[in-house]
């Protein structure tokens, strides 16, 4: 009966996804979200918006999240899942994720990571569900951490207007963590461009990873 | 590095410059052609020979004033004066100019002496000797062919320039700097850190560039003849495309310590930043005209980067860049009539347009090419491209003709930065 916390460990930044339990039972209480099977719709959705502004195309590709439910959301189009290969591509291109994963899994509640549209730095319904578990770890489990934003770009467009795009995603994401309560001193930003993208790739998929703000504990 | 420059004794004869007394039938370029440079009282050094031969031959046909080819027709007769010129080979080669030379090495001493004739006329043009240090064998045969290019069209070349660059051949991104032609690669930073857009200073004797090495893209300044790497400006948030007054009295850049990013100007100490665009925007990325009275940049205030220009104040602001819906990177001609920049179209082509918006025109169309600068007499272009395996570093002239690699190895070059002399 005892509310237990279980862990939900998504280790977005390095586009790698594996859970370890199904539910935190705080979804329940803070009620505003729709649980994981937003979280896992968002998650794919990214990859489906990975095509933004500067592509007419449909993706047509999956991203590498692991569904082990079917999404009851309705999407641009119908997504071709391949689950096992993209992961472990991933898996070999990024090793210190998994480890880094895996430490974090074991220890406690991580910051997710939240993802753009090309060329946006607005935030789209399943950023916004992301900043709100992540106000929530900021706001009940971790009171005193500060975080840093940092703002990435895709490999597409000039470097140097990414520097400021990146910075405009950081921005927008603390911002809106903001107004959920969290202390402005306890956030800071810094932008990274396209000089460190989480995925390499020419594609879609890749792009969509790489356009994002993480959120790291200083 | 010091260039020892002695001028021939007085008995030599200097041509005016500006006009080449040569007859060539209707408009062909100008053929050019480079003797087998000569030992004098050394014994022969094949490679240095050749070295001197190709930076010639490689400098001219660059130029586009005259297509150069090294020849060996004449047996040596040791000696370089008119008298002793026969100009009956070159003439029947159908040559215009004939470039003789002779080396001397002893140690690690280095001698050279140019001469250029008109070989219609059998006229000397012009002459120059050089003395210095064997490594510096490419620098003097670089400086001369400026000399060629100033007798010939009365602008001197920029043949002896260097091209700051960023390259990942360490891992990560470094600064560095070459010849203009890719030869002589220097690291200039080695911090380890993601270092990004260098700029020289208007007198070449520094560059200034953006490095997270302290965690936040701060500006730095960093002088080529010492390691340690100042710091400009590190304000909160972004210091980032920073580039040198054409006086050399303040930098322009762009802050986001107010904001968004902003293009800001500050001293050359870094000091007294003075707040020029004011938008809700994102700007980034000022090019000075070469008289210092305007700044163009790259602003997204109707959506997408699209390049401006203002006032060195800020003021007067216009749009300049019309056609294509992403365009950046600007950099005007030291000419001052001509602005190079980069348009995406999927990939990215180098465009120039005239200073008040007319002429827009492509340079480049193989590959995805960006960051163009000039060298510093207008004639060419550097630019990255990822064609041909690349990504590379490229020269071209100013029309988008003779485009050339000069990136000799595989270190994924990007951000070339011209010096301005």
């Amino acid at each position: 009966m005892v509310a237990k916390l279980t862990m939900l460990c998504i280790i977005s930044s390095h586009g790698l996804n594996y859970r370890h339990s199904a539910l935190l039972n705080r979804t329940k209480e803070i009620g505003m979200r729709r649980g994981i099977l937003a979280l896992l719709a968002a998650l794919s959705m990214t990859a489906l918006f990975a095509g933004g502004c500067a592509n007419k195309e449909v993706v047509k590709s999956e991203e590498a999240v692991v569904p082990k439910e079917v999404i009851a959301e309705p999407v641009k189009a119908e997504p071709k899942s391949e689950p096992v290969k993209p992961v472990e591509k991933i898996a070999q291109a990024e090793p210190p994720a998994a480890k880094q994963a895996e430490k974090a899994a074991v220890a406690e509640v991580s910051f997710e990571t939240v993802y753009f549209d090309f060329d946006k730095s607005d935030l789209r319904q399943d950023a916004r569900n992301v900043l709100n578990k992540n106000a929530d770890i900021l706001l009940k489990s971790k009171p005193d951490a500060k975080v840093q934003i940092e703002g990435h770009c895709d490999e597409r467009g000039s470097a140097e207007y990414n520097l400021a795009l990146g910075e405009r995603r950081a921005k927008s994401s603390m911002q809106y963590l903001i107004t959920l309560g969290v202390k402005a001193d306890r956030l800071s930003i810094i932008s990274y461009g396209k000089e460190k993208p989480a995925v390499q790739g020419n594609d879609d998929a890749a792009w969509a990873k790489n356009r994002r703000a993480e959120f790291v504990a200083k | 590095m010091l260039l020892a420059l002695f001028l021939v004794l007085p008995t030599v004869v200097f041509a005016e410059s500006g006009i080449i007394e040569v007859t060539a039938p209707g408009n062909r370029t100008l053929k050019l052609v480079v003797d087998a440079p000569l030992p004098f009282e050394t014994t022969p050094h094949v490679e240095s020979a050749r070295e001197i031969s190709d930076v010639l031959v490689f400098d001219m046909n660059m130029s586009g004033i005259a297509s150069a080819e090294s020849r060996d027709l004449t047996p040596s007769p040791g000696v370089l004066s008119l008298a002793d010129t026969d100009f009956m080979p070159w003439m029947t080669g159908g040559y215009d100019l004939l470039i003789r030379s002779a080396y001397r090495i002893k140690g690690e001493e280095l001698t050279v002496e140019f001469r250029m004739f008109d070989v219609l006329n059998h006229k000397l043009l012009t002459a120059k000797r050089y003395l210095g240090r064997t490594d510096e064998l490419r620098r003097f045969a670089h400086s001369f062919a400026d000399e060629v290019l100033l007798v010939i069209t009365g602008e001197k070349g920029c043949f002896t320039s260097r091209i700051a660059y960023v390259s990942t051949q360490s891992g990560n991104k470094e600064i560095y700097v070459m010849d203009w032609d890719g030869y002589n690669p220097l690291p200039l930073t080695r911090n380890g850190s993601i270092n990004l857009n260098p700029d020289f200073s208007p007198d070449g004797r520094e560059i200034i560039f953006t490095s997270y090495k302290r965690g936040n893209p701060d500006l730095y300044r960093r002088a080529l003849s010492n390691t340690a790497e100042i710091g400009l400006s590190n304000r909160k948030g972004l210091n980032i495309t920073g580039t040198w007054s054409p006086d050399g009295s303040r930098i322009a850049l762009a802050l986001s310590k107010d904001g968004d990013a902003e293009i800001y100007t500050i001293a050359k100490d870094g000091s007294n930043p003075v707040r020029l665009t004011v938008s809700r925007a994102l700007e980034v990325y000022p090019g000075w005209s070469p008289d210092g009275k305007q700044i163009a940049f790259v602003s997204d205030r109707l959506g997408k980067p699209q390049i401006y220009v203002m006032d060195a104040d800020g003021g007067n602001v216009r749009r300049l860049t019309t056609s294509g819906s992403y365009n950046v990177n600007p950099r005007w001609s030291p000419k001052g009539d001509r602005i190079a920049y980069s348009r995406s179209q999927g990939g990215f082509q180098i465009f120039s347009i005239r200073a008040d918006g007319a002429g827009d025109t492509q340079l480049t169309s193989e590959g995805s090419n960006e960051n163009p600068s000039w060298s510093p007499d207008g004639r060419f272009i550097t630019f990255s491209s990822s064609r041909g395996g690349g990504p590379g570093l490229y020269i071209m002239r100013a029309d988008g003709s003779g485009q050339t690699r000069i990136s000799k190895g595989k270190g994924g070059y990007s951000q070339p930065a011209w010096s301005r002399n």
